[in-house]
């Protein structure tokens, strides 16, 4: 077994430091490389790991980066898997990297980022201290499954970590009802009030009743399926969450300020991002921090002090005026940038880069359950839009149909053509691929503007 | 002139965008100055189906299905029947489109009764047939091509009295066995095909169109639209997928 295991993390490190020789972030061959010699790896490296999982269809990396920044803050020894390896090669390796050659751990703790369908086996391999759910969406990955399929993958992970506290979004009905079919201790968080004055409307994931199959009423919504949902035939209903976002008191271009109330005390959180969505996301992190014991004065600078994730509302500066990248992989992330967008200022040019590469998913066709049609409310904010990927005809198609005139969309074959036209226009610029076009754009912004590679 | 859309169940058959088709009939009605109404049907609702003139009917997770039926059921049924009858035009998309035939047998064997307006049935498989597709729709004029996304793994057979919608040239269609795709019986078009289906196919969206406008008001025509952008992105899919046979 000890030999095992050392043959297979040296193997591992070795061949993640020729691909980056060649200049290749990629962890998951290196990890499947490690899981082929000895199985029972990730079990034998985590062993004497504390572990938080974040897992959920959407916010899994911000949460991520928030929490680990409030282990950075607290001077705690941790690693994460930086790069959104997610599934068990990727975790593996990030494993790895952070244990000696025999498989001692050179850290405490780590912060894994888990794919919802990998959280079973993963889950079962770490035996995490804290598990934190964000929320249950229809994700355009998993699209032949249905949103119950997604939430099986990961009440099937919980039951994988029978010591683990289990933080979750008491707004998302999917979500919530993890509680009642794990024995785990459990702490809800969310948030009680609406966020925007004027959402986009959407199709709702899980209109009925996950009990009794009645429509669900709500006493109000954030936005999607998330809010005050209650079922008015069987009582199942939002759970009061222990750490609540109360009031929403300022909603900036690049930050939120909030009133929260943590097990009953209440305080005031600036929270260095924009976007409904991102609320979640810092008190889902302030959960986990409550949840591991970390003082609430420092969880409260990290979620005000940390930047942006990969491709998560990050910035790039085109000299003089800059470019945000926003990432979305389904209709509810989608609609949340639509609303983001209608709380701009200033003018400002919107990009939109589809692909459909196994990554972004093959079927495009959830951009006509986005509510594109929230950009006729924007037309003088919005005076241009950008067309780009792979798919950027059935994206130009979806514009038209929204009502967009066809005299503002302006579509661009390839990058280096999008980026020079970025770059020469003084407008800010929002942009918004999916998964492999935010790849291979950011790769060439990095190129021309500077910025990390993707594995640092 | 103004034509009348049903929407049918867009509470529960709302998946992979299929709504786009009603957005896509509304758009290029109003871009050719036809006023248009559409009214949602949800569970539950009833509304008199000799006002409409074009109903639309997509697909669902399985959740739902038990509901659905019980409300299809109590009387939606026989409307639709007739609607058929009437000579109305449909537009039935996978789980939709599955709904207008006898019935679904899952293979454990366990069998949901359907409408059964049209003579065919499905059956579960254990094969996904998932991908881009494209298929010659002999109903259009020079048999043209329809691109999308097909995503279902139940099989369809055809019946006597239903012709096929097409013949599939990429993908897997009706059941990946005997080259058909989707079914035509009087003006009822069911397809697997998302995308949505009407949008990059701008022909079928309007012989739709011009089916239903011809039924209201006989001798009515669409003048043509300026269909640049749908043209791009139906011929990006179609060289792509001539290229991956």
């Amino acid at each position: 077994m000890r030999f095992r295991v050392f043959l297979a993390v040296t193997a591992c490190k070795l061949s993640i430091k020729i691909l980056r020789l060649f200049g290749r972030g990629g962890t998951a061959i290196p990890g499947k490389i490690a899981l082929r010699i000895c199985p029972d790896l990730l079990a034998a490296l985590a062993k004497d790991v504390n572990c938080v999982v974040v897992t959920g269809t959407n916010g899994k990396t911000t949460s991520a980066r928030i929490i680990e920044e409030i282990f950075l803050r607290n001077g705690a020894s941790y690693f994460a898997n930086r790069s959104g390896a997610n599934l068990i090669n990727g975790v593996t390796a990030v494993f790895i990297e952070n244990a000696t050659l025999t498989g001692k751990p050179k850290k405490e703790n780590a912060v894994i980022e888990c794919d919802e369908a990998a959280s079973k086996a993963v889950c079962k391999l770490i035996d995490p201290a804290v598990v934190l759910v964000t929320n249950v969406f229809r994700d355009q990955l998993d699209r032949y499954g249905e949103v119950s399929g997604t939430l099986n993958n990961i009440l099937i992970g919980i039951q994988n970590s029978p010591n683990a506290v289990v933080c979750l979004n008491a707004d998302c009905s999917l979500t919530a009802s993890i509680a009642e079919r794990v024995p785990n201790k459990v702490v809800f968080y969310g948030v009680d009030v609406p966020i925007y004055k004027d959402p986009v409307s959407e199709v709702s994931d899980a209109p009925h009743c996950i009990r009794c199959k009645h429509e669900y009423d709500y006493t109000y919504r954030t936005f999607a399926h998330l809010g005050g949902f209650y079922c008015p035939d069987c009582g199942y209903k939002r759970p009061d969450p222990q750490v609540s976002v109360t009031e929403i008191l300022e909603t900036g271009v690049s930050h939120t300020r909030v009133r929260v109330r943590v097990f009953g005390d209440d305080d005031i959180v600036t929270i260095n991002l924009p976007g409904g969505y991102n609320i979640y996301n810092a008190v889902s992190a302030l959960t986990v921090s409550e949840a591991v014991g970390f003082p609430r004065n420092t969880a409260k600078e990290a979620i005000s002090g940390f930047s942006c994730g990969f491709g998560r509302m990050e910035e790039f500066d085109l000299g003089g005026h800059s470019a945000r990248i926003i990432l979305v992989k389904n209709p509810a992330g989608c609609n949340q940038v639509l609303n983001y967008l209608s709380g701009l200022s200033e003018k400002t040019v919107f990009v939109c880069c589809l692909n459909d590469n196994s990554a972004d998913g093959k079927d495009v066709s959830w951009i006509w359950d986005a509510n594109f049609e929230k950009l006729n409310d924007l037309d003088a904010l919005i005076p241009e839009i950008y067309v780009s990927g792979i798919r950027a005809g059935d994206m130009a198609v979806r514009l038209k149909y929204a009502g967009i005139n066809e005299d503002k969309l302006r579509i661009f074959s390839d990058y280096d053509a999008l980026i020079a036209a970025m770059q020469t226009q003084p407008l800010p610029v929002i942009i918004m691929p999916t998964y492999t076009a935010m790849m291979d754009l950011r790769a060439k912004m990095s190129a021309v503007f500077g910025g990390k590679e993707f594995w640092e | 002139m103004k034509l009348n859309i049903c929407h049918l169940y867009p509470d529960v058959l709302n998946l992979y965008g299929d709504t786009g088709n009603i957005l896509c009939l509304k758009r290029r009605l109003e871009w050719r100055g036809i006023d248009s109404e559409v009214t949602a049907l949800p569970i539950g609702a009833n509304a008199d189906f000799t006002r409409f003139d074009l109903f639309f009917i997509g697909g669902g997770q399985d959740f739902e299905q038990e509901v659905l039926l019980a409300d299809l059921h109590s009387g939606k049924d026989k409307e639709i029947l007739s609607a058929i009858e009437d000579e109305k035009v449909f537009l039935c998309i996978c789980g939709g489109y599955q709904m207008m035939g006898q019935y679904y047998r899952t293979h454990t064997g366990q069998q949901y009764d359907f409408i059964g307006a049209l003579n065919l049935h499905t059956l579960g498989s254990d094969l996904r047939m998932i991908g881009n597709y494209m298929f010659r729709c002999e109903a259009l004029s020079g048999g043209s091509t329809v691109v999308g996304f097909e995503n279902h793994s139940g099989k369809t057979y055809l019946g006597e009295g239903v012709s096929p919608l097409g013949t599939v040239l990429h993908g897997y269609g009706n059941n990946g066995e005997d080259g058909t795709e989707g079914a035509r019986f009087k003006n009822v078009f069911g397809a697997y095909c998302h995308g949505p289906i009407l949008p990059k196919n701008p022909e079928f969206a309007d012989f739709l169109l011009q089916t239903a406008l011809s039924r209201r008001y006989p001798g009515a025509t669409l003048p043509p639209l300026n269909d640049v952008l749908e043209n791009k992105a139906h011929g990006y899919m179609t060289n792509r997928m001539e290229k991956a046979v």
